[in-house]
């Protein structure tokens, strides 16, 4: 079976029945996308399939044979942040780091389909998605700083 | 001072929204089995078998760990400190909570480990279980340890923090009236969103790599060595990274488990809780039952504080006593109260071990004071407001423990509060300040108990 992640096709191990989640993070050595409770509830795990965000948790890896498939080390690097990874860092979006992955793929799918995104459709598209340590605020504050700098 | 006011980058900014750093469940070593734990089904219970033959038949299950494997069975969180044992690493001939660990597998892969778990053959005899801290006070309570269920964790097998401050009886006597309350605070799962996770790989020097979520690197290595009866040479502790704590990644709870199973098997071996272990297993903030009888005067001086606290342990004390005596030292709250009567135990139940959390110990004791300076408030008829700022910690005043302030901050809050919510006081309370106190705020019963600070 061939997976294609971050626009690299990578030819992976035949259980088409196991969550991509585990797919990524222990056949190909992805490991952004977080096990934080393996039931689609955190949105932790959560990574881009065709564009659009998915708990991978509870996509079978056969479900996206043959799609793009996007994690954030798809988006940018250290030296070349994408604008949502320079928004979350310089607007303090994250604090123990490990919800940040599936934030900052649902903002970025939001900004691609609505770059003019207001705070209610920001919420919207963020309500799966629990952090427990900045309540919030900041990531809001981060997310609308991503959509401002995109419009 | 650069920094004060500045914005400054974090440190691990770019490492977070890069997705690069590194969790304990991010690294991989070749060769790693991972672990799953039989966990008690019930609350209390005497162990009658465990027979985990069938499960070590299982094609791909490398090391099963009892309590027979560890070289220092039971510990204690605070022992270093002089504070009994009291907690086995694995159950041997009791659980006392629903979720205690009893056996231990490492296997090839997490299904195969839980296959082997459920292979084993587990014989319980249930006994009563105590989830409210007040009825396990109770002196005919079902009994939960050898000690009964109040810990003795002080020299001495004492089992009472005691704060004795000024007279107590005399402040009772003046008192216009007393005002009674009882306050008790649930218990809060921490909830991080990194479930606890270790990694333990044994090195060919024969030390052990030890990749920790903990949040006291220090203190987990000496639970580790402690239990495992080695030097502390033998052990690299690799943390720093922490998927959110809060307080619940402050108990050892996962390191030594697996570095016995890393050296049985003599490979990697990586554990990883899943969210419902989290939840029903992991340690929470406690719950706390706070009995407070306040004396006051009729113009709102509060002269005297008599206090029960019972710290509900868990079935494990941890750093339970650690809590209570921050509990203790806090019990006034913001406010300054002259003389104290406050009595503190900690007292085993059948649930979940409890830790810190934020504030440990203090926030439970907020909470009451708060409540109750509002009750008194209300019984007097007076403004809650002008009730805390006369109350209120000032330079000088001395802590329930003897400390003098020098540095309070209720006055400033209270008034702050004031402002946000338009709230109109009197000049004379508009105009207070955290100050020494002199003249109509330094009365007869507050004179012996202002510090050095003040004079």
């Amino acid at each position: 079976m061939n997976l294609t992640v971050n626009g690299v096709e990578r030819e992976v191990d035949g259980n088409g029945l196991r969550p991509l989640l585990f797919v990524l993070r222990e056949e190909l050595g992805i490991t952004s996308p977080k096990a934080g409770c393996q039931q689609g509830g955190c949105g932790a795990c959560t990574v881009l399939v065709d564009g659009e965000p998915r708990r991978s948790c509870l996509v079978p890896a056969a479900a996206v044979e043959g799609a793009a498939i996007t994690t954030v080390e798809g988006l940018g690097t250290p030296e070349r942040l994408a604008p949502v990874q320079a928004a979350f860092h310089e607007h303090y979006g994250s604090q123990c780091g490990f919800c940040t992955p599936g934030f900052l793929l649902a903002t970025h799918a939001l900004i691609e389909r609505s770059p003019q995104a207001n705070r209610e459709q920001i919420e919207e598209a963020l309500a799966g998605h629990a952090c427990r340590c900045t309540g919030y605020v900041k990531i809001l504050e981060a997310v609308e700083a991503a959509v401002g700098g995109a419009a | 001072m650069k920094a004060v006011g500045a914005r400054l980058p974090r440190y691990d900014g770019v490492a977070h929204v890069t997705g690069r750093t590194q969790y304990v469940d991010d690294v991989r070593v070749p060769n790693m089995l991972w672990a799953k734990a039989l966990r008690s089904p019930v609350h209390h219970a005497g162990i009658k078998k465990l027979d985990t033959k069938k499960a070590a038949a299982i094609k791909g299950v490398q090391a099963i760990i009892t309590w027979e494997d560890v070289p220092r069975l039971v510990y204690g969180h605070l022992e270093a400190l002089g504070i009994p044992g009291d907690e086995p690493l694995l159950a041997k001939d009791e659980v006392r909570y629903k979720g205690q660990p009893i056996a231990f597998v490492a296997a090839e892969d997490e299904e195969t480990a839980q296959a082997a778990v459920e292979a084993m053959q587990l014989d319980l005899e249930e006994r009563p279980a105590l989830f409210d801290v007040r009825k396990a006070a109770d002196p005919d309570a079902p009994q939960i340890h050898h000690w009964g269920n109040w810990y003795p964790h002080f020299e001495n097998e004492m089992d009472v923090r005691q704060i004795r401050k000024g007279d107590i009886d005399r402040a009772f006597d003046q008192a216009d009236t007393i005002v009674s309350g009882v306050y008790r605070p649930a218990a809060i799962e921490h909830v991080p969103l990194e479930p606890q996770t270790a990694l333990v790989v044994p090195e060919p020097s024969g030390r052990l790599t030890i990749y920790s979520c903990t949040q006291a690197l220090y203190f987990s290595m000496g639970v580790v060595a402690a239990h495992l009866e080695v030097p502390l040479n033998r052990l690299k502790v690799v943390g720093g990274t922490v998927g959110g704590g809060f307080g619940g990644k402050v108990d050892t709870a996962t390191e030594t488990i697996s570095a016995l199973a890393a050296m049985k098997s003599g490979r990697p071996v990586k554990w990883r809780w899943t969210r419902e272990e989290e939840f029903l297993c992991s340690s929470t903030r406690a719950p706390w039952h706070m009995e407070i009888a306040d004396a006051v005067t009729k113009d709102g001086w509060i002269l005297g504080r008599r206090m029960l606290t019972l710290h509900d342990s868990g079935a494990y004390a941890r750093f339970s006593p650690y809590g209570l005596t921050k509990h203790s030292f806090h019990h006034t709250g913001a406010y300054t109260i002259p003389n104290l009567h406050f009595d503190g135990y900690v007292v085993f139940t059948n649930r979940v071990p409890t830790t810190a959390m934020r504030g440990f110990g203090v926030t439970s004791v907020s909470f009451a004071t708060e409540l109750h300076v509002s009750r008194i408030a209300e019984a007097l008829g007076i403004d809650p407001f002008e009730l805390r700022l006369k109350n209120a910690n000032r330079i000088g005043d001395t802590s329930p423990n003897g400390i003098a302030y020098t540095d309070p901050s209720t006055v400033q809050t209270i008034l702050a509060i004031a402002d946000a919510i338009g709230h109109e006081l009197p000049g004379d309370f508009r105009a207070m300040s955290r100050d020494a106190r002199a003249d109509a705020l330094l009365p007869e019963h507050l004179v012996a108990q202002v510090g050095e600070a003040s004079h």
